[in-house]
C-alpha cells in the first residue's frame, strides 16, 4: 500500500508540472490583460504601458512562467493584481466556503440519492419507480440558477427564514453560519442527488442478476438483508467513484450557484479572475483545483479497497 | 454501513432542525449601525486617482475628498477647498482651503499633501494630463494656499478637480509623492472623508468604518457637496453579482441598499411597499465609436452618415433598458437641464431612413464590404443595442460583422485600429464636455481631424462660459456631420433601497447625511 501511494505521488508531481505549463500558457494566450481592467474605460496609453512594466507583464511569457514556478515552489503563489493581497490567503478565505458547501451538498446528496435510488431499485417497473426516476431527471434537469432564486424567493424574500445570501466565515459567526448554505447546498444537491439516485439504482440492477445474489436468496436469506448486504455494498463501489468526482467538481464548479447566493467561493473567485485577468489568482487556483482533483482520485482509489479488500492496490 | 448511514442522518437531521430554529432569531444578526449595500462586484483597487472604475468610486468617495465637489446640480461647491482666485487671464490658479480638515492618521491636512496629490495626480492620474498638462508650475503658497500655474487657461478646471473618479483626491503627503503608476496598497487608504478604511475581504466586502475625526462643512448637504454627516458605525460594500439576488437581499432585510437593477423588474419594484427605486439624475448613453485612423470608415464621413440614417435609436433602447422611464432618444450629447444642452445637428440623430441610408453608402462607393462591429456581452445594453442596430442596417444593404468578446479582451482590441470598424461602449455624465473620450485624440477612436483639433484647442482654453458654449454646439454639430461616434440615447440607470433609508442622495450611492427613519 505505501509503495503503491508513492508511486502515485510522483506520477502526481509530474502530472502538476504539466498542469503548471498548460495553465500558464493557456491564461496567457487569452487576448486582454488586467491593466485595461484595472485602469477603467478611461486610461491613456502610456499609463496602460508605464503599469505594465510595473508590474512586469511586459517580460517575455517564459520569464514570466519561471518566475512564478519558482515562487510557486517555494509556496509562493504570488501577489493577487486585484486583491492587493498574497493569493493563498485569498483561495484559503474562498476555499473555506467551497469546502463547507461541497460537504453539506454531499451530505444531502447521499442521503437523498442513495436511500431513494435504492427504493427505485428494489421497487424497479413500479409506479414508484417510474415517479422517482421521473422526478430525478426533472432535478437533474433545471438549470441551478432557476432552482436557487425560487428557494431564496420562498425561504429568504417572502417566509424570511434564511438568509437570502452571502457567508460570513464561521470562524466569526459561529456555527450558526451554516444556515448561509443551508439554501446553496440543497440547489447543489438537486442535480446532483438526481444523479447518485439514478446511478444507484442502474448499478443496483446490475449487480441484482448477478449469480450471488441469487444464492443468497435461495439460502433463505430476508429480502431487506439480500439488498442491503449483497446488492447495495457491491452497487456502491460504483457509486462512490461518482461520489469522489461529484465533491472535486463540487469544490471548483459550483460557480453558478456561489453567484446567485453571493457565495465567496472558488468557482465565482476562478470565474471573476478569468474577466478581469488576474493572471497570478487563476495560475494558484487551477493549480490548487489540480491537486485537490489528485489528491481526490488517489483517496476514491483507497477507498475502493476498503469497500472490497478484493480490490488490488498496484 | 447502516450506522454510517444512519449517523449521517440523524446529524443531518439534528443539524437542519438546529438552523432552521435558531433561524429567525439569527437572521437579523447585523450590528447595529451597520449599512450593508450589494454592489454588482468585487472593485479593483480603490486608489481612485488612477482607477475609473465605477465600483471603486463608489466606495472610494467615502474615504476620499476632492477640492470642490458637485451639489445636486452637478455645479461645482467647495470641498476641501475654501475659496479660490483666478488671476493672469485664466492662468494662475490660487486655490484657499480649509483649516483644520484632519487625514485618517490624525494628520492635518495642508498645501503640501494637496502639492503632492496634483504632482502624482498629473503623472499617474487618469483624468491628471486634462489639467496638469499644461501646468508649468504648482506650488504650496501658503500653509493653507496651493498656487498652480498654466501655460494657457482652462475653462472646466474646476469640474476637473471635483470628482474623485480618476480625479484629484488627496492623499497625505508622503503616500502621494511616493505612490507610482501601481495603485496604492490598502494600508495607504487613507483619506480625508467621512469613513476611512476598514478592510477588504476578498469576495466578501470592503468594509469603512466612521471616522471620528471628521469635521463636516456648514453649508447643508447638497449631492456631493455641503456637509457629510457619518450616521452609520460602518458601512459594508457587499459584492452581489447576480441582480435577482440584490433584490431578494434587500426585500429579504439582508441588504439596506443595492445597486444597478434591471430595467425589466422596474414595474414590480415601483409599486413594491418594502423598497424604494432611486433613479439616478445623471444618465449614461451608449456610444459606437468609428475607426477613424484605419479601414473602410477611416475617413468616409458619408458613409458613416449613412449607417446613422438608417438607424432607430429607440429600438434599441426600449431593447436594452426596457420600460420608458429608463431611457430618453436623446440627441444633444449633454441631457436637457444643463448648461451645455444643444440641438445643432441632432436632426441626424436618428432618422430610421433605410432609403435615404442606401442611397447615401451607395454615394459613399460602398458595395457591401464587411464592417467589423466589435462588441462585448459583460454588458448586456451593448450587446442589444448593437443586434438592434446590426439588424436596421442589414435592411438598408449595409454589411456589419459582430466580433463578441468578453469586455478585456474589448479592452485590448479596440487599442489595435486594424482589428475593427466599429466598437461600442458607454459613457457616464460628465458635467463639462472636455472630459468626453471622444474629444480625446489618443482614445480608441482616434478623432484627430484639423476640424476638431481647432474647437478642441477653443473649447479647452476659454474661461468664458458663452464662448465655450458656443464651441460644443460647434462641435456637437461637427459629431452629426463627421460621425467619429454615434450616441445611442440617455439612459438612466436605477438603484433600490431598503424603505426604512431615509436622504437618499439624489447624485448616486453616496451614504453620507444617509439614516434610518
Amino acid at each position: 500500500m505505501w509503495s503503491y501511494a508513492l508511486k502515485r505521488a510522483g506520477a502526481t508531481a509530474v502530472t502538476l508540472w504539466a498542469a503548471s505549463v498548460i495553465i500558464f500558457a493557456f491564461i496567457h494566450v487569452i487576448p486582454g490583460d488586467p491593466i485595461y481592467v484595472l485602469l477603467g474605460d478611461t486610461a491613456t496609453p502610456d499609463q496602460i504601458d508605464r503599469l505594465r512594466h510595473e508590474l512586469g507583464l511586459d517580460q517575455p511569457i517564459v520569464v514570466q512562467y519561471l518566475q512564478w514556478a519558482g515562487h510557486a515552489l517555494t509556496g509562493d503563489l504570488g501577489r493577487s493584481i486585484f486583491f492587493q493581497a498574497p493569493v493563498a490567503s485569498v483561495i484559503a478565505d474562498g476555499a473555506e466556503t467551497s469546502i463547507l458547501l461541497a460537504t453539506m451538498t454531499m451530505v444531502w446528496v447521499v442521503l437523498i440519492g442513495v436511500p431513494i435510488g435504492t427504493i427505485a431499485a428494489v421497487r424497479h417497473g413500479t409506479w414508484l419507480d417510474q415517479g422517482l426516476s421521473g422526478a430525478a431527471m426533472f432535478f437533474a434537469s433545471v438549470p441551478t440558477f432557476w432552482v436557487g432564486l425560487y428557494l431564496i424567493l420562498i425561504f429568504a424574500a417572502t417566509l424570511g427564514w434564511l438568509p437570502s445570501s452571502g457567508y460570513p466565515s464561521i470562524f466569526e459567526g459561529g456555527l450558526g453560519n451554516l444556515r448561509y448554505l443551508l439554501l446553496p447546498s440543497l440547489t447543489l444537491a438537486a442535480p446532483n442527488a438526481a444523479l447518485i439516485l439514478r446511478l444507484t439504482r442502474a448499478s443496483m440492477l446490475d449487480v441484482a442478476r448477478e449469480d450471488y445474489v441469487r444464492t443468497a436468496r435461495a439460502k433463505g436469506i430476508r429480502p431487506w438483508q439480500v439488498v442491503r448486504r449483497h446488492i447495495l455494498r457491491n452497487a456502491l463501489l460504483t457509486v462512490v467513484s461518482a461520489f469522489g468526482f461529484t465533491f472535486a467538481a463540487l469544490m471548483s464548479e459550483a460557480v453558478v450557484t456561489e453567484t446567485v447566493f453571493a457565495l465567496p467561493g472558488i468557482g465565482r473567485l476562478v470565474v471573476q479572475s478569468i474577466l478581469r485577468r488576474d493572471y497570478p489568482v487563476i495560475q494558484g487556483i487551477i493549480l490548487v483545483i489540480v491537486v485537490i482533483y489528485l489528491i481526490i482520485n488517489l483517496l476514491v482509489d483507497l477507498a475502493y479497497r476498503l469497500l472490497d479488500p478484493r480490490v488490488e492496490l498496484q | 454501513m447502516k450506522s454510517g448511514f444512519g449517523l449521517l442522518a440523524r446529524g443531518a437531521a439534528a443539524i437542519v432542525t438546529a438552523l432552521f430554529l435558531n433561524a429567525q432569531a439569527l437572521v437579523p444578526a447585523h450590528a447595529a449601525g451597520v449599512l450593508r449595500e450589494a454592489t454588482i462586484g468585487e472593485p479593483p483597487p480603490l486608489d481612485v486617482m488612477v482607477t475609473t472604475a465605477d465600483v471603486a468610486t463608489v466606495i472610494g468617495r467615502h474615504m476620499f475628498e476632492t477640492l470642490y465637489a458637485w451639489d445636486s446640480s452637478y455645479t461645482p461647491q467647495p470641498m476641501l477647498a475654501d475659496s479660490d482666485r483666478v488671476e493672469d487671464g485664466g492662468k494662475t490658479i490660487i486655490i484657499k482651503l480649509r483649516e483644520g480638515v484632519q487625514f485618517h492618521n490624525g494628520k492635518e491636512m495642508t498645501a503640501k499633501d494637496v502639492v503632492a496629490s496634483m504632482e502624482r495626480w498629473g503623472k499617474f492620474g487618469a483624468r491628471g494630463k486634462l489639467l496638469m498638462g499644461s501646468a508649468t508650475s504648482v506650488e504650496a503658497t501658503g500653509k493653507y494656499e496651493v498656487t498652480l500655474k498654466l501655460s494657457a487657461p482652462n475653462g472646466a478646471w474646476k469640474n476637473l478637480v471635483s470628482d474623485v473618479n480618476g480625479g484629484l483626491a488627496i492623499y497625505p503627503e508622503e503616500i502621494a509623492s511616493k505612490a507610482t503608476g501601481q495603485p496604492i496598497d490598502q494600508k495607504d487608504y487613507i483619506g480625508t472623508g467621512p469613513y476611512k478604511f476598514k478592510e477588504w475581504r476578498p469576495n466578501r466586502y470592503v468594509e469603512l468604518e466612521k471616522f471620528a475625526g471628521y469635521k463636516p462643512r456648514k453649508e447643508k448637504g447638497d449631492g456631493f457637496a455641503g456637509a457629510r454627516v457619518a450616521n452609520f458605525d460602518s458601512i459594508r460594500f457587499i459584492p452581489v453579482p447576480d441582480v435577482g439576488t440584490r433584490v431578494s437581499g434587500v426585500q429579504a432585510g439582508d441588504y439596506d441598499y443595492a445597486e444597478m437593477i434591471s430595467g425589466d423588474l422596474y414595474d414590480g419594484l415601483s409599486k413594491d411597499k418594502s423598497v424604494q427605486v432611486q433613479r439616478t439624475n445623471a444618465p449614461i448613453f451608449g456610444l459606437f465609436f468609428m475607426n477613424s485612423k484605419e479601414g473602410i470608415l477611416k475617413d468616409n464621413f458619408k458613409l458613416r452618415r449613412a449607417i446613422q440614417t438608417a438607424l432607430d435609436k429607440s429600438q434599441a433602447l426600449r431593447v436594452a433598458f426596457g420600460p420608458q422611464d429608463l431611457w430618453k432618444a436623446e440627441g444633444s450629447i449633454v441631457p436637457k437641464g444643463t448648461p451645455w444642452y444643444s440641438t445643432a445637428g441632432i436632426e441626424a440623430y436618428s432618422p430610421h431612413d433605410a432609403k435615404k441610408a442606401k442611397e447615401l453608402a451607395k454615394e459613399a462607393g460602398y458595395t457591401g464590404q464587411p464592417i467589423r462591429l466589435l462588441v462585448s456581452t459583460n454588458y448586456q445594453a451593448h450587446y442589444d443595442e448593437a443586434a438592434v442596430f446590426t439588424k436596421q442596417l442589414a435592411e438598408a444593404g449595409i454589411n456589419v460583422q459582430m466580433n463578441v468578446v468578453d469586455w478585456a479582451t474589448l479592452l485590448k482590441m479596440r487599442g489595435q485600429a486594424d482589428q475593427w470598424d466599429i466598437f461600442v461602449t458607454h459613457h457616464s455624465f460628465f458635467p463639462d464636455p472636455i472630459l468626453f473620450t471622444f474629444l480625446n485624440a489618443s482614445y480608441p477612436g482616434w478623432w484627430d481631424t484639423p476640424e476638431i483639433q481647432k474647437l478642441r484647442t477653443e473649447l479647452v482654453n476659454s474661461s468664458d462660459q458663452t464662448a465655450r458654449k458656443a464651441t460644443w454646439d460647434k462641435i456637437q454639430a461637427l459629431i452629426y456631420e463627421q460621425v467619429p461616434v454615434m450616441k445611442v440615447g440617455d439612459a438612466y440607470t436605477y438603484d433600490i433601497a431598503s424603505s426604512k433609508l431615509k436622504d437618499l442622495n439624489p447624485n448616486g450611492p453616496a451614504f453620507w447625511n444617509v439614516s434610518t427613519k
